[in-house]
């Protein structure tokens, strides 16, 4: 598993997508509904939830039509992105 | 709102906002250059304690500064009744402190409500009542617009989760109603299931015919490998109870929602949440929901089924009359079908790809019913005017096929299983990749079973000697990566075993 660390290649675009996410645990959508939450162009959301998905951060649900992502339900990965959400904004 | 309004937590929060506020900020700057100088504040309530104010007494005025203590207290004291007094009047009033110093202060009211105060002290010019009412027009505009802010942000708070799981669910829709493959469907829902509700398991149980029992279709668990999939009797457990009476049954650490068609058809179970909390009344509407997307999707894909089943069942009908109508074409046998599946699954065709190469094995030679049977059966060369007739058989396999929309796909493989990779075939000599790679694989599967099979005009031959032949004609009549799958598939045990057995009636 990649460890997520501050070093880890996460841009602010990954950020935002993990902080909605990590808000919105129940959460499943697509590119195009992460792009609207994130206010992000689509392009760039889709190939950062690919990223997360690598990262085993965001789960891919594939389909033919769409794939949906939604928020991983390993407790030790929540609590380290909890720890670097709290580290980047502790307000 | 009005109940908002109300709330104290609100009070204090539009005070917050109201104390952050750039724009009184500049008010105060404003107004306090006009004044000569000024010390504003803003308070809740007039209390001798409250810690702004002392510390504007204590700290702050330049006067008080260097006082003692008792005269501190006294002017704490006259600026809170000051304070009062306002609060009573609902108007700014005017006060001159202990010192001999001028200040006002403006309880900030909308409507009935008493917000706070905000008040300035150290004035050294005259205040006068037109400057007041300027102070008093643009204050209300401020809290005005704090409040509008505020009530913009609580109405954010409150529509943005509703409106990311009324995404969820449109997503959730999207992603369910995207297959029609029956397995797949209820994994695909289980998991989505469990994603939403941040739940440990999820099993799915369809009622049998008998409408006796739930059989258990799919079971999940996040924390073990093997799950166990269990029959429930309707009535009972959780998941029989909720069929039984055709409504969620929820209790600490499960949640049994229903699947309701015009009757229930079956039940979706979720178990121990992951955060260890109860399941509450928000997962049983949110699982409600999924629930009847669910019921759409499964009844679509047993739709889909009971179709697929009809028309094979046409297909397979169409195939027994071509073999009892045409002389010398048989029904193809079992393991000719597995052969090209598995060679169609090699060349990684989709599930639809697989079925329509299944149709098309079956039909292939459909148009063989329009030549006639001392030409199929003839045991030697044919003529050329006879060659001329069995060349025209994919088209009219094709032309059968054509009003039956279902089978659109199918006839493409029918019409070219006879063009040649290198252009040399028939009916429209296409070449390479022009020819659909069903009928590429078809072709090589028919050469395959003509050459293993007894004719009427030769002799049939070994599977080695066919897939040797078969070989030899590689990049010329044949697809090369074709020719590559059908040898890897003969080569496999079972393969072998099937054939084995089609043409001795045994093992070999």
């Amino acid at each position: 598993m990649v460890s997520i660390n501050e070093g880890t290649l996460l841009s602010e675009l990954h950020l935002k997508i993990i902080k909605f996410f990590h808000e919105n645990q129940a959460s499943i959508d697509t590119p195009r509904g992460v792009s609207t939450w994130v206010r992000e162009e689509r392009p760039k959301v889709k190939q950062a939830l690919e990223d997360l998905v690598v990262l085993k951060i965001l789960s891919a649900h594939r389909s033919t039509s769409t794939t949906g992502y939604s928020y991983t339900t390993n407790k030790k990965i929540i609590s380290k992105i909890e720890k670097l959400l709290k580290k980047r904004n502790p307000s | 709102m009005g109940e908002i309004k109300d709330n104290k937590g609100y009070q204090r929060e539009l005070f917050d906002r109201l104390k952050k506020s750039i724009s009184l900020k500049k008010e105060e700057e404003c107004i306090g250059l006009c004044l000569g100088s000024a010390l504003w504040w803003l308070i809740e309530e007039p209390h001798p304690k409250d810690a702004c104010l002392k510390k504007l007494i204590s700290n702050k005025c330049p006067v008080l500064k260097d006082k003692n203590s008792y005269k501190k207290n006294c002017c704490l004291n006259t600026l809170v009744e000051v304070v009062k007094k306002a609060g009573k009047s609902r108007a700014l009033t005017n006060f001159e402190c202990l010192e001999g110093l001028r200040g006002f202060v403006y309880p900030v009211f909308q409507g009935d409500k008493l917000y706070g105060y905000i008040g300035s002290c150290y004035t050294k010019k005259y205040v006068s009542p037109q400057l007041m009412n300027v102070f008093a027009a643009f204050t209300d505009a401020i809290v005005r617009e704090v409040q509008k802010e505020l009530e913009l942000s609580k109405l954010y708070e409150t529509i943005r989760p509703r409106a990311v799981a009324l995404s969820t669910v449109h997503t959730v829709h999207r992603l369910i109603s995207s297959t029609l493959d029956m397995n797949e469907l209820l994994q695909r829902i289980a998991r989505l299931s469990l994603q939403i509700l941040r739940a440990n398991r999820c099993s799915i149980k369809l009622v049998d015919s008998t409408k006796k029992l739930l059989l258990p279709k799919v079971t999940i668990d996040l924390r073990e490998k093997k799950s166990k999939l269990k029959k429930v009797r309707i009535g009972r457990w959780s998941p029989g109870k909720a069929a039984k009476f055709g409504r969620p049954i929820r209790d600490i650490n499960y949640l049994a929602t229903p699947l309701i068609d015009e009757d229930v058809i079956g039940v979706i179970t979720l178990y121990d949440k992951v955060d260890k909390k109860p399941f509450t009344a928000f997962d049983q509407e949110i699982m409600s929901t999924l629930a009847e997307q669910a019921v759409i999707a499964i009844k679509n894909a047993q739709l889909y089924k009971e179709q697929e089943k009809l028309t094979i069942g046409m297909i397979r009908s169409l195939a027994t009359i071509v073999s009892a109508h045409a002389k010398g074409t048989n029904l193809p046998r079992a393991s000719f079908l597995r052969i090209t599946i598995l060679i169609g699954q090699k060349m990684r065709l989709p599930a639809m790809g697989l079925k329509e190469l299944e149709y098309a094995t079956l039909l292939h030679d459909a148009g063989h019913l329009v030549v006639p049977d001392e030409v199929l059966t003839k045991p030697t060369k044919l003529t050329g005017r006879e060659y001329s007739m069995v060349k025209e058989h994919p088209i009219t396999g094709a032309e059968i096929l054509r009003p039956m929309k279902s089978l659109k796909s199918v006839t493409p493989i029918i019409l070219h299983h006879h063009e040649n990779y290198d252009g040399t075939g028939y009916p429209k000599g296409l070449k390479k990749d022009q020819i659909p790679l069903g009928a590429r694989i078809m072709a090589v599967v028919s050469a395959f079973e003509a050459m293993i099979e007894k004719r009427p005009y030769r002799t049939r031959i070994s599977i080695d000697d066919a897939t040797e032949e078969i070989s030899r004609n590689a990049g010329t009549q044949f697809d090369p990566k074709v020719v590559q799958a059908l040898l890897e598939v003969v080569k496999r045990q079972d393969i072998r075993a099937m054939l084995m057995k089609e043409r001795y009636g045994k093992h070999k």
